[in-house]
């Protein structure tokens, strides 16, 4: 084959190739943007189901790690209420993490009620610490926090966060969905200010920004939303109007994830999405991650 | 065989006071304050009520009239700590000269000034009292150590010294004579003495007794004048030290029926019944009570003056509180209201999910409501300060107080103020109960912009809380329509 036919040849195959394109029109974008679980069905199967989706817990949390788990036990209440996390949502994600070989699991809090009545009401504390290797922790003391400097933060320029985050390997955030008279919505970014000291101070700055500074330092491995009901008004503490929806939403990137989840029910009566929440906008602008639901991979499946 | 009986009781006594906390029940903690004729009398008459609690101590009447004052060497917890004080710190001097009649003054003054409805059992009730330095400075000191090596949180009371230098000062009056409050001071003491001079057992002495003395010097309490072959059955706490004394065996403990005289004094009578004469009306004047707006009772108080004449400021309430926020009233509400309990919520609430403070009180002054009951039972109402508030004077976005309602007692309402659209707190008067978690958790530094006054506090006797009008403004499915919160940008979706 001289350098002619060669070049012809290729030609060829190089328009044949194109053919497709042309004949079938434009292929679809492809999203690339971050990945969305969510898991409908048996309550008892949810977060194993919505983690597979994103690979398995072993993705995550490898063996050896020691894990730290954020549920919202702010509230001596009843989970059914809405105004905690599922006692039964966080054993199963205690149990993905046992399973994928965590040396330590340390399910925490820094509650708003009194923090002995919150573990006992919200049934976590039954849920939870039969299990060998697991332990549950209050945080009720300064000492257990740890000066952070913000450096990208517009409002929040430090915070004092909880020492188990900062010295664990890995750290899951475990919100349930509810509605809040502040924020609008309580999800992922908004349940890190249990992490810190000092929240109060958050409320005489602009409380929005200062949420989307503090999720600049304080990165989740994992959010696992539990939406097995949300509490659509009267939140953050309840009692309110709650809405059965038998949902598990995780993801890696915590404004996809809180995003994503604001959509999933109406709030106060009415439909609202990521992009109207100040503090989920307030971090999309830091870059934290995706707002538009239109660019994320959402995969569904029933349990 | 003594000691350990009363260190055996004495370490039960700790035992059942450090069970007041939350998380086990605290069944029959109280038992010892049940077997109390004293608290048993004084609170009965001054609150004109039966304290059923108390029927109990019939069986210490009844025991004393048979053998005498065992309760006080045998069973009193403040009787045990002072032997040990004693034992400790006493050296061998002259014993005090005889002032046993101060007992029967206290005894008197406790009694008549209950009779015109004034209680002050608590200050001189023996359990009372060393409950109280248990509850207000033992707890605090024990828990600050836990906080050292275990994460305990440290309690802390608004009022320790004085607790504390009453027991010091009922020690330290051991080093004037062994056993110096019993013999001259102890209200109770002076009642089951008085009882066992009509005791049926009694000692006596045989005709060959030499009057050597060593028996009398034997005796902790001064009961015995060994020169007159007596043994005072008031006096006596039945250590039987006496008969391990004496060298003949000459002193029998048997059936003596014959009372012995009774011997107050008429001028201590006099003096017993004109302090209660001016104690009584001067702690029942209410003037300052009036300009206490902030005197919250625990759910559940009895109303005020009962509550006064109920409560034996024994601490036990403050020590169970799981939040701290139970402290002691210095002067309050009154000087007999000295360590009573009023919640303070800047240093913690009442939570929703307890009602111990009414299952550890040992005389129903708060009364022993079911876990709901005791949700209804309103203390006080929330007011805002506007002028402090953050989300009124500052256009932030908090509303934490709102957050930290368990009742949904705070409405967030849109307010535009000069121009700022915001929502707002509001207090539903209606549903809030004044448990203070609103106060608690305000983030104005120093006092809260939100604050809980003892306005509408329902106070009662008897009956209940709860009524269908008051369910319903806290069940899930009825709430009215809360305003679109301003975290949400309008008119976005």
């Amino acid at each position: 084959m001289n350098r002619r036919d060669f070049i012809k040849a290729s030609l060829g195959i190089a328009a044949a190739s194109m053919l497709p394109k042309a004949l079938f029109g434009a292929e679809p974008e492809k999203v690339t943007g971050p990945v969305i679980a969510v898991a409908r069905g048996t309550k008892s199967k949810l977060a194993k189901g919505a983690l597979d989706l994103l690979g398995g817990m072993g993705k995550f949390v490898k063996p050896g790690d020691r894990v730290c788990i954020k549920p919202n036990i702010s509230f001596a209440a009843n989970s059914e209420c809405g105004a905690t996390t599922s006692a039964d949502i966080a054993r199963q994600v205690v149990q993905l993490c046992l399973d994928a070989g965590a040396a330590r699991v340390v399910v925490f809090d820094h509650t708003i009620q009194e923090a002995a009545l919150c573990v006992e009401q919200s049934g976590i504390n039954a849920a939870v610490v039969d299990k060998e290797k697991v332990s549950l922790l209050t945080l009720t003391k300064e000492r257990q926090f740890a000066d952070t400097p913000i450096p990208g933060g517009k409002e929040l320029k430090s915070a004092k966060v909880a020492k188990v985050v900062l010295e664990s390997d890995k750290f899951i955030n475990l919100p349930t969905a509810k509605s809040h008279s502040a924020t609008g919505v309580s999800l992922g970014m908004k349940g890190l200010m249990g992490l810190i000291w000092d929240r109060g101070a958050l409320h005489q700055m602009n409380l929005h920004q200062a949420i989307a500074d503090l999720a600049s330092v304080v990165k989740p491995d994992l959010t696992i939303v539990d939406a097995t009901r949300a509490l659509t008004s009267g939140g953050p503490g309840g009692p309110g109007k709650t809405v059965t929806l038998g949902m598990v939403i995780a993801g890696v990137d915590p404004v996809a994830v809180d995003s994503y989840a604001v959509g999933i029910t109406q709030w106060y009566n009415k439909s609202f999405s990521g992009r109207s929440v100040k503090y989920i906008v307030a971090a999309s602008e830091l870059g934290l991650g995706e707002i538009d639901t239109a660019k994320m991979q959402i995969k569904e499946v029933k349990v | 065989m003594r000691w350990a009986r009363q260190l055996a009781l004495f370490v039960l006594f700790t035992v059942l006071f450090a069970r007041t906390r939350y998380g086990i029940a605290p069944n029959l903690t109280d038992v010892f304050f049940r077997f109390d004729p004293l608290v048993f009398a004084v609170v009965s008459i001054a609150t004109r009520t039966l304290v059923a609690a108390g029927l109990l101590s019939l069986v210490v009447v009844v025991a004393t009239f048979l053998v005498g004052r065992f309760f006080c060497g045998h069973v009193c917890p403040l009787g045990t700590t002072i032997d040990l004080a004693d034992a400790a710190f006493r050296r061998k001097s002259p014993r005090a000269t005889n002032w046993r009649w101060g007992k029967f003054l206290i005894l008197i003054f406790l009694l008549v000034s209950a009779a015109l409805g004034a209680s002050f059992v608590g200050f001189f009730d023996p359990l009372a009292i060393l409950s109280r330095t248990f509850a207000l400075v033992a707890f605090p000191v024990v828990t600050w150590f836990g906080g050292l090596v275990a994460g305990v949180r440290p309690a802390v009371f608004a009022e320790t010294l004085l607790a504390l230098a009453t027991l010091v000062l009922i020690l330290g009056l051991g080093l004037a004579a062994p056993r110096f409050w019993c013999r001259n001071l102890c209200p109770l003491g002076g009642l089951l003495g008085f009882i066992s001079k009509f005791s049926l057992f009694k000692f006596s002495f045989r005709g060959d007794c030499k009057a050597c003395g060593l028996c009398e010097k034997a005796c902790p309490t001064g009961a015995v004048a060994s020169e007159h072959r007596n043994v005072d059955a008031a006096e006596c706490i039945g250590c039987l030290a006496c008969l391990r004394a004496c060298p003949d065996r000459t002193i029998r403990f048997g059936v003596r029926p014959a009372p012995q005289p009774v011997d107050v004094g008429r001028r201590e009578a006099i003096v017993a019944l004109g302090s209660a004469l001016v104690a009584a009306p001067l702690a029942r004047s209410i003037v300052h009570r009036k300009l206490q707006g902030r005197l919250l009772r625990p759910p559940g108080s009895v109303p005020e003056p009962d509550f006064l004449n109920a409560c034996i400021h024994c601490g036990r309430c403050m020590k169970a509180c799981p939040t701290n926020g139970l402290q002691p009233a210095i002067l309050e509400s009154g000087f007999d209201g000295l360590w009573t309990p009023r919640l303070v919520p800047r240093i913690g609430a009442c939570e929703k999910n307890c009602n111990l403070c009414g299952q550890v009180c040992p005389t129903a002054a708060i009364r022993n409501l079911p876990l709901e009951e005791k949700t209804y039972a309103r203390i006080g109402t929330a007011v805002i300060d506007r002028s402090r508030c953050l989300a009124w004077e500052q256009d932030r976005a908090c509303l934490v107080c709102d957050e930290a309602c368990p009742d949904n007692a705070i409405d967030s309402r849109n307010q535009t103020i000069l121009g700022t659209t915001l929502g707002r707190p509001f207090v539903n008067e209606q549903a809030c109960v004044g448990c203070g978690l609103c106060e608690s958790r305000c983030p104005v530094e120093g006092p809260a912009a939100i604050q809980v006054f003892s306005m509408a506090a329902d106070r009662r006797k008897t009956g209940w809380y709860k009524t269908p009008e008051k369910a319903r403004l806290r069940s899930c499915g009825d709430q009215p329509q809360e305003d679109v919160p301003s975290g949400f940008i309008q008119g976005e979706n």
